[in-house]
Order: C-alpha cells, then structure tokens, then sequence
C-alpha cells in the first residue's frame, strides 16, 4: 500500500484539496450487459413461444438496462478531498453528493461472486443520516477501492491526531505529516473457526421457523378444506405404505421426515458457511475492520468511536449451548427491532463461546476494561406486571373462546401458572447496570441477550408509565442511540428509574458537550 | 439591548423564569378540539351514514348500526375528553443543557434530550396552528428511529425564543 502513499503526502496544504478522483470501472458495462441480457431472456422466451410483442418487449428491456449502465458509467464521477467525499452523477438528472469526511460512519465493501471473477467491488458509504448507505459506488475496481479505503483511514486518523496533538483544526491546513510510511499495523480481534460457523448454521432458528410455518399451513389448510384432498393424496399415500412391512413403512417414514429436517438444516448451514466463510475481525488505528464471505465476499471498516450499541445475543438453542452472536450497531444502520441487517454487515463475532466474546467486547468498546461489570436486578413487582398482563390476555383469550367452544374454553384458566412462571422468567432474566462509560442490560425468557451502550453515543432518554406500572410502582425507561430502534429497560423501580434518567441525560449532555468542544478549539479534557 | 436576549421577550410579556417549569398556551385545547374534534365528527359521520346507507340497500347484520353509532359516539367523546387532560399534563423545561417533556394521559412520559445532541431544531406553523397564533418545536437528534421530539401548543413568540436559545446554546456547529 505504500505505493499509494505519496498521493497523500503530496496533497497540498490548502483546504480541500483533491486526493483522489475516479470514474466507475469499466466492467461494470460488462455487468449491465449481463444483467440485460438477463432480463431480456425471459421475454425473448416468451416471444419465441408465445407472442412475437414479447420479443419488442425484451429488446426494449435490453436497451433500456445497458443504456442506464453505459449512461452511469459514462456520467458517474467522484473525488476524494481532504474533507468531504463527492459523487456525481446524471445527465438530465443531475446529482452531486457530498459527504463530509467526519461523517463517514462506515465503509462497507460487497462483491457478488460475478463482480470478483471481473475485480470489481461494490463500495458502500454509510452515514448517520438515518437511511443507512449514503452513496453506492457500484463498481470499483479493487485495487481502486482499496485504496479509496485506505486514504480515507489514514484521513481520519490523521484528523483526530490533529486535533489531539497540535490543538489545532485541521480545517485551518496545519496537517502534521503522516506519521509513517507504512500502514498501522493491524491486530486480529477474532478469526471465525469452520466448526464454529458450523454450529451456527446447525442453531439457526430458521429451522424452528420451518416447522412453525408447517403447522401454520396445516392449520390454514384445516380452515379451507384442502385437507379432505389432502387426505385423499395421504391415503393413497398409506395404501401404498401398506405394502410394505409395517416395520420398513414406520423406518420410511421416519425417514422422510429426518430427510426434511436434515434438508432444512444441511440448508441454513451451508448458507451460513458460504456467508460469513473466513470472517475476520481485525483493529486497525482504531478502525474495527470485517472480512468475510465465500461467494460474495464483503469488507466493512467501523471505526470504534462510531459504535452506537453492541449487542450479544442468545437464542434458546444457543444458550444451551453456551455460545452467542454478537453485532454493533452504528449510526445510521439502523433497521426496525429483530430486522437485521443485509448480508450480516453488522455482525461482529458471527458465532463463539459466551465467555471468549464478553473477553473480546473491550476491543470494540474501548474502556470497557475497566469498568466495574455490576448488575441490578429490576423490581420484583415486575413479575406481577407480566403476570397481570399476561392474566389480561387469557381472559380475553377465554371470551373470545366462549361462543365457539362453550365450556371447555375454560381450560383456558390452565394457563394462568404459566402467566406466573413467564413472570419470573422474565424478572430472572432482566439485569441492568450503568458503568462507568457504558449502560449494560440483560433480559429474555428463554434466550439471552445483551446490550452494551456507550453513555457519551446516548442521543436521548424518556421515562414511560402506563396504567398497569403507575398502579405497581414501575417505569419503563427508554435509551435513544443514533443506531436502531431505541433500547428498552421495562419495569424498573420508579424512582430507580428516574435516577438512571437523571444520570444518563446528564453524561450525555456532558459527553456531547466535549465532543463539541473537541471539534471546535481542539481542548480535548481527557477521559473522564 | 441585545436583539438575542431571550430573557427580555419582545411585545411586553412578563420575563420567563429560565429553566423553569412551563406549561403550553391555553389556547391549544381549542386548537385539539378545531382540529382533533373536527377530524373525528367528520370520521364518525362517514362511518355511521356509511353504515346506515349499506343496511338501505338490504345488506349487512341488523346490528351494524348500533356497532358505528356506538363506535362514531366514541371517537368523538375520546376528542371531547382527551384535549384538556392532555394540557393539564403537558409540562417542559428548557435550559442551556436539557430540554425535558412530561406529558400523557394514560401513558405518562418523560422525556430528556440533551440540547447539544439535537441536530437541528424546526418551528411548524400549520394554517390552523396561526390562526390560533400557535406553533410547534421540533427538535430532531442522530438516529432514525423516534427522533424527532415535539412540543406543541407554543405562542409564536415563545416559540422562536426557544428555538434561538437552543441554537445559542447548542453552538453554530455540531455533528
């Protein structure tokens, strides 16, 4: 990489100046070649077969796709100055973009399997403006997009030591000179081992899902009457079994559903091999920097003080296993709660033990080394809520019942144990702590999961009480991070509750305050 | 005098007590009921003759009616109700720091923001909002997901001295 060095060295001081510039590679029209063609192919087939209009149809097609691809190549344009990125693109529709350099959340890399046989890379620039990619260079070259990322790291490094050292903005063009000439040296946090992505795909839940779905459809089925055909095809199904010994029929049946079952898990396995193959996590000048992927292949660079929210979770299969998952969440990632994120993009340890991640998580969260790990417990009350709550439910479960199934909706009431044993469950598995630097909260009821947010990323905090909590004591406090769906804490104590509030909006008054002092006259107080 | 020097508002009012407890104008539970009560009069009107005119073609159970009479009475008793309890409940703070919400009927909030996390701070003045002299605070922070946080029912003038506070205070520049 040192080749790429004097580009850097040689900018000149003033502000703004051009570091890099670049057009799209030309195999992408190669690319839309391709991708007209396959979407020509359908209606030229039909047109054959069918109708000659298709065959227009098709053509059209064709044209339209590699003329918006040779438009694209011939118009798309970008420039990497010393303080914001630039893209340009369009004829009639111009559009230029400029992405301030401090406001690069992330620099994701994605190459489908099409894209590597040509070296071409999918280039995405994630910001904190809440849509998550900001820009899509669809295609650089490699060694282009390599290097587009590592002048970019080497800015930002060099914009924070700026500030750091010299105390002054780099705005005013006062740049110390890069500190080497070779690259920071980069440290391995983790390397995903084959077994372990293994284990991965064996515990996707997906296949629970399957059979979920299954019943579901069964029961739909049940509802439309399809089952008396179904039935039909089952029973000649049974007369043809009834040939056998009843011996082979039962092993063939068995058969047949472990064949299912081994399919849907030989599935979600080797999705996840092909997925996250060779995921590596490494730290590089405080950048945390991902590879993985066997088909497409993808990179992803998140620079440490720009994670919002790290998550460890457990489903209940995992759990029993004793391993866990672990994301980050950064700003403008943001996706709806329980949606994640396309292609694993915000997967930091894609599957390990409990114990070996909660050792790595101070390589992502810096600072968490060394701060206390204690926990609270939420109120006991907790358990009533759930417990009324959940009594709520079956009593409308129960009336709902009643027309249809007359008495024995009563049985319902046999669930009310379990509306107490969910209560407890959940009050077992709720813990929450607020450290040094970082909120911590645990909470489930048959998985685990855990959430570690760095105070000075917290952007609000709110307090909510309904009914049923104002009548128990109990208050609902929600966390706001620039990535993702606030995080809750339910049922807290009330006035526990309104100091976490109180302590919370005042750290993050604080903290935003530094960051803003930091930026502006380069006073940077140390940490706390 | 300085033009910025919220603490002097213009127009005469009294001098606010910075940091301290406010409540909304007024006026804003007649801004609910022009708008909120308006809206659900006219949504229980399309749903009750909406129903009457499908049973007058011979359609629907006899009961459906009584169901939208029932159901139309409702949104407009919940617009009745729902204004001056929700004022009553609607408390804020601002100072250099912080700028804290409470409100809610049912669902009590409380919400902190702390003010140099906010990304930039909009007034709304819809047409029936002016006519009442009224507008709205939206302070939005980093992040996609609830962040947007809104205090209605301000006067004009509160309004935009609020709005310029923050911005004195947030500083002329943040990420």
């Amino acid at each position: 990489m040192s080749s790429e060095l004097p580009a850097v060295a040689a900018a000149s001081p003033s502000e703004g100046a051009v570091l890099l510039r670049g057009h799209l590679h030309p195999a992408v029209l190669l690319l839309s070649l391709i991708g007209g063609l396959r979407s020509a192919a359908f209606p030229c087939l039909l047109g054959l077969v069918a109708d000659r209009m298709f065959l227009i149809l098709g053509g059209v097609l064709f044209l339209v796709q590699v003329g918006t691809g040779l438009v694209r190549y011939l118009t798309f344009h970008y420039v990497l100055t010393e303080d914001e990125l630039r893209t340009r693109e369009g004829v009639l529709h111009r559009q230029e973009r400029r992405i301030p350099i401090d406001r690069i959340q992330d620099l994701g890399f994605e190459s489908t399997i099409l894209r590597r046989i040509l070296g071409l890379t999918v280039v995405r620039v994630e910001t904190a403006s809440g849509q998550g990619v900001e820009a899509v260079l669809d295609s650089l070259g490699r060694g282009e997009s390599e290097n587009l990322r590592e002048v970019l790291l080497r800015l930002r490094v060099r914009v924070a030591r700026g500030v750091e050292n010299a105390g002054v903005s780099p705005a005013d063009g006062s740049f110390p000179p890069p500190p080497s000439a070779a690259p920071d040296p980069e440290w391995t946090i983790y390397r995903a081992s084959p077994g372990m992505l293994l284990l991965r795909g064996l515990t996707d839940l997906r296949i629970g899902a399957v059979l979920v779905a299954a019943f579901g459809a069964y029961e739909v089925a049940d509802r439309l009457g399809v089952l008396t055909q179904i039935r039909g095809v089952g029973a000649t199904f049974y007369d043809w079994l009834r040939g056998f010994p009843i011996m082979l029929a039962a092993g063939m049946l068995l058969g047949l559903v472990f064949g299912v079952l081994a399919l849907s898990v030989a599935f979600a396995a080797v999705g996840n091999l092909m997925a996250f193959h060779g995921f590596h996590l490494s730290l590089r000048a405080d950048s945390l920097l991902c590879r993985f992927g066997l088909l497409t292949t993808r990179q992803k660079t998140l620079p440490r003080q720009r994670v919002q929210r790290v998550r460890v979770e457990q489903t209940w299969l995992r759990r029993l296993l004793g391993v866990a998952v672990a994301r980050a969440d950064s700003a403008g990632s943001g996706r709806g709660t329980g949606e994640e994120a396309p292609g694993g993009f915000d997967v930091v340890i894609p599957l390990a033990e409990l114990a070996g991640i909660e050792a790595l998580l101070p390589a992502v969260l810096p600072g968490l080394e060394q701060s206390s790990t204690q926990v609270s417990r939420a109120s006991r009350m907790l358990v009533w809520r759930v417990f009324l709550r959940s009594c709520m439910d079956i009593a409308v479960l129960i009336a709902v019942l009643l027309p249809f199934a007359h008495e024995a909706a009563w049985f319902g009431l046999l669930l009310v144990p379990f509306a107490w044993l969910l209560g407890r469950l959940y009050w077992q598995g709720l813990a929450y702590g607020l450290w040094q630097h970082h909120v911590y909260l645990r909470w489930g009821v048959l998985g685990s999961y855990q959430v570690l947010l760095p105070t000075a990323k917290v952007q609000a905090v709110a307090l909510m009480r309904g009914p049923l909590q104002r009548l128990l004591g109990l208050s609902e406090l929600r966390i706001f991070v620039a990535g993702g769906p606030p995080t809750r804490i339910p049922d807290l104590a009330k006035a526990e509750a309104e100091a976490l509030l109180a302590a919370l909006s005042a750290r993050a008054t604080i903290a935003a305050a530094d960051e803003w002092n930091e930026r502006r006259v380069g006073f940077h107080p140390g940490p706390a | 005098m300085d033009p910025n020097d919220v603490s002097q508002p213009p127009h005469g009012a009294p001098p606010l007590v910075d940091g301290g407890e406010e409540r909304l104008e007024r006026r804003v539970v007649a801004y609910w009921y022009a708008t909120d009560l308006l809206k659900s009069l006219v949504l229980a009107a399309i749903l009750v003759i909406g129903v009457e005119f499908w049973r007058q073609s011979g359609n629907g159970p006899t009961w459906a009616p009584v169901v939208a009479w029932i159901a139309g009475g409702l949104l407009v008793l919940v617009a009745l109700v729902v204004p001056p309890f929700a004022f009553a409940n609607w408390r804020f703070t601002v100072d250099d720091r912080l700028l804290s919400l409470r409100f809610g009927i049912l669902f009590l909030e409380n919400r902190h923001v702390p003010v140099p996390r906010m990304q930039h701070v909009d007034l709304m003045r819809g047409p029936i909002e002016r006519l009442f002299g009224l507008a709205t605070l939206v302070v939005f922070t980093a992040g996609n997901e609830g962040s947007a946080f809104r205090v209605p029912g301000l006067s004009r003038v509160r309004a935009e001295a609020l709005r310029d506070r923050i911005l004195r205070a947030r500083g002329r520049d943040v990420v």
